[in-house]
């Protein structure tokens, strides 16, 4: 941005402090608070499909996205690129939409299919791949800061959140239409209250970092904000955030608008115990744990006799530490409670009655020593126990009568202002929403409201910024290069009419996300080489006309899974509960926890599967920007740093996957270094070395097996591939192993064409 | 406005060029070189590459007076009553309710309603300026003139780890850049074999972890570096026992051989910066563990910083590290002293309190001994405080509460004008009331006497200009 601008948005911010005190809509009626600017502002125009454009080289139109991208780059006088060769195409593809490269027969079978829809093939193939998901999962938990945990200080456990993870990898691979992916995650509990599928969804909500403190207003305040801004981000593509203390100084999003749309959310609390089975199952559950109750009964009377006293005397202690009105509440009977007064009431649970572990390590003497005894002798009826159902976590409402929403000054709890009903943006919506509880329903049906707003297909803005999304993740950047903000701040689409047409196309196609991606792939614009050309690159740098694919880095997780994949360790078990790889070698035990999973193969699971810890993320994961979990993020940093080369090239982990990948090789190739470094280039960049590759290959392979000699002349101690292969010599191993690990460490390994 | 979009137009890349751009900045190329020392790559060209470096030094908004930072953070909150900001009234209502007239507060363990305890420590007050200190830190004193003694700071938050996070990031919620990323982003970096921003914890984990040295909305590139307490300093810093050295040259070779086949037919501005931070990586192999190695300290430095006391070796190394570290041309160094709330003395104040300042006054003492020494004092700040001060009402048996609404700071070197005190709490230490410093007002002045201007350093993120100040701060003028 240059000076002056940027000096003019200064003075404007200035400006705008001290002349835009709060407007809310409803002081004055007759008075528009928007200008005719902001009212004809691009992103909150009703999406027309436009017409498709013509262009002079038809025959380069395969369909209406090349026609656009091509009229465009045919008046700046640019020239598109040749197609990709195949073999990088395959590859591109195949990252894109499962996360993993092709293998080395999945390379052939593409090479030899010479059908005029081999390509149209291969995306059916992928798109039809369990792994599809796991992919792009991985996205969309971005925009949701999805974590397992919930952060600050204590960084407790959500033991069910991973359900939500599969439930959005589910979703994926079935293609759920987006406006019911919408209506799900944001009221499916409202919705479908008995369908356990959707009340995980509602888990979108209920990923907000959150930790435990007295002040427990300001938390619940702060959760709602929290809730708000990320609503406001992954499904309208706004900064709503910004209008949380005064009305937002670039988009027209008032301070009131930030509160209505806080108010859908004003009766929500968390719900960590939805029920999963069907009343039958969880009846035949009831009879099998029958038996061990009735084994048990005695000992567990003595055991809650000894608990009792600690638990009142800590529910005393405990309500005396929140400040007087709070206590009051937590006194009184639960009829007589706000609705608030219910919040935090269930909110404080693990303070004032907290489990039986918590409870017991208070317990102190005698009545210790007879717990440990009754704990013991009900472990000696354990053949008989059976666990308690699964549970899910989500969200879920507190009565039909949800507490007032206040507008906040300066977004400051305590410097309450009017009262604001629920309700859109009034930019595209003025007026309260129309609530509708439904009948026999225990919630307000304010989510429902919001729901259908949302997934509207009048609504302007969520079609364009959901394919917007799906488009920056196959080309590296979006069509607005900001995908959660179409706001002022945001940039401007570079194809406003390609974006309207797509997203017109996708609520035509009854919102499928994967008749996107197959639009996309099939175009010749995403069919372009990714070759640098220094004609285009003059004329646009940044490649915003599409005259090229551009390559970039993959993210971590792929890089992660693809070097699983190419060592031929990669577990491919989907779902469940997180998994905790090893962490590095003296790396200090994050809050929380970090207990490392017994079983092996679980440290080989796909990325997506590694547990979520939100404020100490799994190191090899964070090192390649995955996102901080602390607010939705719609695009990740890209960074190249020294860490980054540290980890790939000295860690213990790096080493040992390599140490397998030498192993396959060793196994498919035998002895020869010819057929080794054959079947190593093929692995890694599916493709085996041309002329030069060979010889830069062989070259080193001969001048490091000397300095691997030399080691073993010492006596010293040598990384070997696993297995280890008997007649192959230890020299040879550690020379190829080396080998194995620089691919892996490579440019062309680590970036996308 | 800075924001780090890269729009340098790309040139195609040639072999040669290639590995050029990589060394830009340099110096030498250390990787390069070493490689031709070893024998494993031909004599190239000197480095003359463009490609875009976001650590590159930066020119200033304005002349600085304090090229680094040393920031000594006594974490838990140090009570500023015992130690910098007298109360005899105190003595004179010792054992009472806090009187109406202070306003009312809810501190963190509902004690606001505890009676009213005196300070039992000895006070004089000290230098030309006659800052009073007590005798918890008996060698402090000796630097009385050359210390702002700020007695007026306030923060937002009564809970260790949100105040802790306000004191290193601003906000008392996680997630925002901390201060070091500010400076790197704002400044870059004066020695790119060395991290930037540095944390140097004590044997406990920081209260709030890693987001107190977070990049933030900020390229992770500006991440603090918490240098680990035991063996390299760095994590992954050299190969597994299994690589020899010659055989990792041999290995990087390779890497950079095949990267450069692969960038031959395509531009991309990523791969030379891959390659450089290869380079780094590699430099930082031999610059970290040289950095850290205290060995060649003289044992006259090592006592002065008081490391041959078991008290006190722990932080007197980690403050004589942050000298070797400034010296370097490290920008931001954090010390904690007491990590994991060592100061919180919710009982036996005296008790925490005699041990916490016997651990920190020689290091802390000799570090501004010897930074005067070396004419290092001029041009590198020292900040010393908690992330709150502690109440006048007691709690426990002889302890303070958490006291944000009213705590001493102090700073000094780099530019900040000495032997003064700052600002005043009320009679009972409890609020800040003349010319009240929020932590906002501590941050805007450290990047003021970096050079840096608090509203002019902003970074675009989800659609607002950011600020290291958020919303609010202001440049604490009489420091300067």
């Amino acid at each position: 941005m240059t000076g002056r601008k940027s000096s003019l948005i200064k003075a404007g911010i200035l400006l705008g402090s001290l002349l835009l005190l709060p407007r809310i809509p409803s002081a004055s009626p007759s008075e528009d608070p928007f200008t005719s600017d902001q009212r004809g502002y691009w992103a909150f125009q009703k999406v027309i499909g436009p017409e498709v454009p013509a262009a002079r080289q038809e025959h380069w139109i395969r369909n209406a996205i090349d026609a656009f991208v091509l009229a465009r780059l045919e008046a700046e006088g640019i020239s598109v690129s040749p197609p990709a060769d195949r073999i990088t195409l395959l590859r591109r593809a195949t990252f894109d939409l499962i996360g993993l490269p092709p293998t080395p027969e999945e390379v052939t079978a593409f090479l030899r299919d010479d059908s005029p829809r081999a390509f149209q093939k291969l995306i059916d193939r992928l798109l039809g791949s369990p792994h599809h998901g796991e992919r792009w999962a991985r996205h969309w938990l971005d925009v949701a800061r999805y974590a397992e945990s919930g952060g600050f200080k204590l960084d407790l456990t959500r033991p069910n959140a991973w359900r939500y993870r599969d439930y959005v990898i589910r979703a994926l691979n079935q293609d759920k239409p987006y406006d019911e992916f919408i209506r799900e995650q944001i009221a499916g509990d409202e919705f479908r209250p008995d369908d356990p599928e959707a009340r995980i969804a509602t888990a979108f909500n209920r990923h907000y970092p959150d930790e435990t403190q007295i002040s427990i207003l300001l938390r619940r305040q702060e959760i709602l904000n929290d809730i708000t801004d990320t609503v406001g981000a992954a499904f309208l593509g706004l900064t709503v955030g910004c209008a949380q203390c005064h009305d937002h100084k670039y988009d027209p999003i008032l301070q009131a608008d930030y509160y209505r749309l806080q108010a859908f959310f004003a009766n929500i609390r968390s719900d960590d115990e939805i029920a999963l089975w069907s009343d039958e199952q969880v009846r035949e559950h009831g009879q099998k744990q029958a038996a061990w109750k009735e084994a048990t009964g005695s000992i567990r009377d003595e055991i809650e006799s000894i608990l009792a006293p600690v638990r009142k005397t800590n529910f005393e202690t405990q309500v005396k530490k929140f400040p007087k009105d709070v206590q009051t509440a937590f006194l009184k009977p639960d009829p007589e409670r706000t609705t608030i007064e219910r919040w935090l009431w269930h909110k404080e649970q693990w303070r004032l009655n907290p489990d039986e572990h918590r409870l017991a390590n208070m317990l102190k003497g005698e009545s210790r020593e007879r717990y440990e005894e009754l704990k013991a002798a009900l472990e000696e009826h354990d053949d008989l126990y059976v666990p308690d159902p699964p549970a899910g976590t989500g969200i879920r409402e507190m009565g039909t009568d949800p507490p007032p929403t206040r507008v906040l000054k300066g977004g400051v709890v305590g410097a309450e202002l009017e009262e604001v009903p629920p309700g859109f943006p009034s930019i595209l919506q003025p007026g309260p929403a129309l609530i509708k509880p439904s009948p026999g329903n225990k919630s307000s049906g304010r989510r429902t409201a919001l729901a259908h707003w949302l997934a509207s297909r009048e609504n302007p803005l969520t079609a364009r910024v959901m394919v917007n999304r799906i488009w920056a993740h196959h080309f590296g950047s979006g069509i607005v290069a900001t995908p959660s903000d179409f706001g002022m701040m945001g940039e401007r689409p570079t194809h406003p009419e390609l974006l309207d047409w797509l997203a017109a196309e996708f609520v035509r196609s009854g919102w499928s996300i994967k008749r996107i991606h197959r639009l996309i792939m099939e175009s010749n614009t995403y069919q372009q080489a990714s070759t640098y050309r220094a004609d285009a690159d003059s004329a646009d740098p940044l490649n915003a006309l599409r005259w090229r694919f551009a390559p970039r880095r993959l993210e971590a997780e792929v890089i992660r899974d693809t070097s699983l994949a190419v060592a031929g360790l990669l577990d491919r078990e989907a779902g469940g509960p997180g998994v905790f790889p090893d962490l590095p070698q003296n790396a200090p035990v994050p809050a929380g926890g970090w207990e490392v999973s017994e079983d092996r193969s679980d440290h080989h699971r796909r990325s997506i599967y590694v547990f979520v810890r939100r404020n100490s993320q799994y190191p090899m994961l964070q090192v390649f920007d995955m996102p901080d979990t602390l607010s939705s993020c719609s695009r990740r940093t890209i960074s190249t740093t020294a860490p980054q080369a540290l980890a790939l090239l000295n860690s213990k982990l790096t080493l040992a996957w390599a140490q397998a990948f030498a192993g396959r090789v060793i196994r498919l190739a035998g002895e020869d270094v010819y057929a080794q470094i054959d079947n190593a280039y093929r692995l890694a960049y599916s493709r085996g070395p041309d002329a030069k590759a060979k010889d830069l290959a062989l070259t080193f392979f001969h001048r490091h097996r000397e300095i691997i000699a030399e080691r073993a002349s010492r006596d010293e101690e040598l990384a070997l591939p696993q297995p280890m292969p008997e007649g192959v010599s230890p020299i040879d191993g550690a020379t190829l192993v080396d080998l194995c690990h620089m691919l892996m460490t490579s440019s062309e390994f680590i970036y996308l064409n | 406005m800075r924001t780090d979009r890269s729009s340098s137009p790309p040139q195609p890349c040639s072999r040669r060029a290639f590995l050029n751009s990589a060394g830009r900045n340099l110096g030498v190329v250390a990787l390069g070189y070493l490689l031709q020392r070893d024998g494993l790559l031909p004599a190239a060209s000197r480095p003359a590459g463009r490609a875009e470096d976001p650590l590159t030094a930066k020119i200033p908004h304005h002349a600085p007076t304090a090229k680094s930072v040393i920031w000594l953070f006594m974490e838990g909150g140090p009570s500023h009553i015992d130690l910098f900001d007298p109360k005899p009234e105190l003595d004179r209502l010792a054992g009472q309710v806090m009187p109406e007239s202070f306003g009312r507060v809810t501190s963190a363990m509902g004690t606001e309603g505890n009676p009213l305890m005196p300070s039992t420590r000895k006070w004089r007050q000290y230098g030309d300026s006659g800052t009073w200190i007590s005798d918890l830190y008996p060698s402090l004193p000796h630097h009385v003139d050359e210390l702002a003694v700020i007695r007026s700071c306030w923060a937002d938050h009564l809970n260790h780890v949100n105040a802790v996070w306000q004191m290193n990031t601003g906000s008392t919620l996680a997630g925002r850049p901390a201060m070091g990323s500010w400076i790197t982003y704002g400044l870059g970096s004066a020695n790119q074999d060395l991290p930037t921003f540095v944390v140097l914890a004590d044997d406990r984990p920081v209260n709030g972890g890693a987001n107190n040295w977070s990049a933030g909305f900020l390229p992770a590139t500006y991440q603090g570096t918490a240098f680990r307490q035991q063996g390299p300093p760095i994590l992954h810093l050299s190969p597994p026992g299994t690589i020899g050295e010659k055989q990792q040259s041999s290995k990087l070779s390779f890497l950079t051989e095949l990267d450069q086949l692969y960038a031959a037919d395509k531009y991309n501005d990523e791969i030379a910066a891959r390659v450089r931070s290869y380079e780094l990586a590699f430099r930082m192999q031999t610059a970290a563990p040289e950095a850290v190695d205290l060995s060649k300290e003289s044992e006259a430095t090592k006592t002065l910083y008081g490391m041959d006391d078991e008290l006190s070796a722990k932080l007197g190394s980690n403050c004589l590290l942050a000298r070797r570290l400034v010296e370097r041309g490290v920008r931001f160094v954090e010390v904690y002293c007491g990590s994991g709330s060592g100061w919180d003395a919710h009982t036996k104040l005296d008790v925490n309190h005699e041990k916490m300042c016997a651990i920190s006054d020689r290091p802390i003492a000799g570090l501004l001994s010897d930074l005067k020494a070396r004419g290092l004092l001029d041009q590198t700040l020292v900040v010393w405080g908690g992330e709150f001060g502690r109440t006048p009402f007691t709690q426990n048996e002889m302890g303070r509460d958490h006291n944000p609404w009213g705590f001493t700071m102090w700073m000094t070197g780099g530019g900040v004008k000495g032997g003064q005190v700052v600002g005043t709490t009320d009679a009972i230490g409890l609020r800040a009331i003349d010319r009240p410093c929020h932590v906002h007002d501590i941050h805007a002045t450290v990047l003021h006497l970096l050079g840096l201007n608090h509203t002019n350093l902003t970074y675009l993120h989800n659609g607002r200009a950011e600020r290291p100040t958020i919303n609010a701060g202001a440049v604490i003028r009489d420091l300067i």
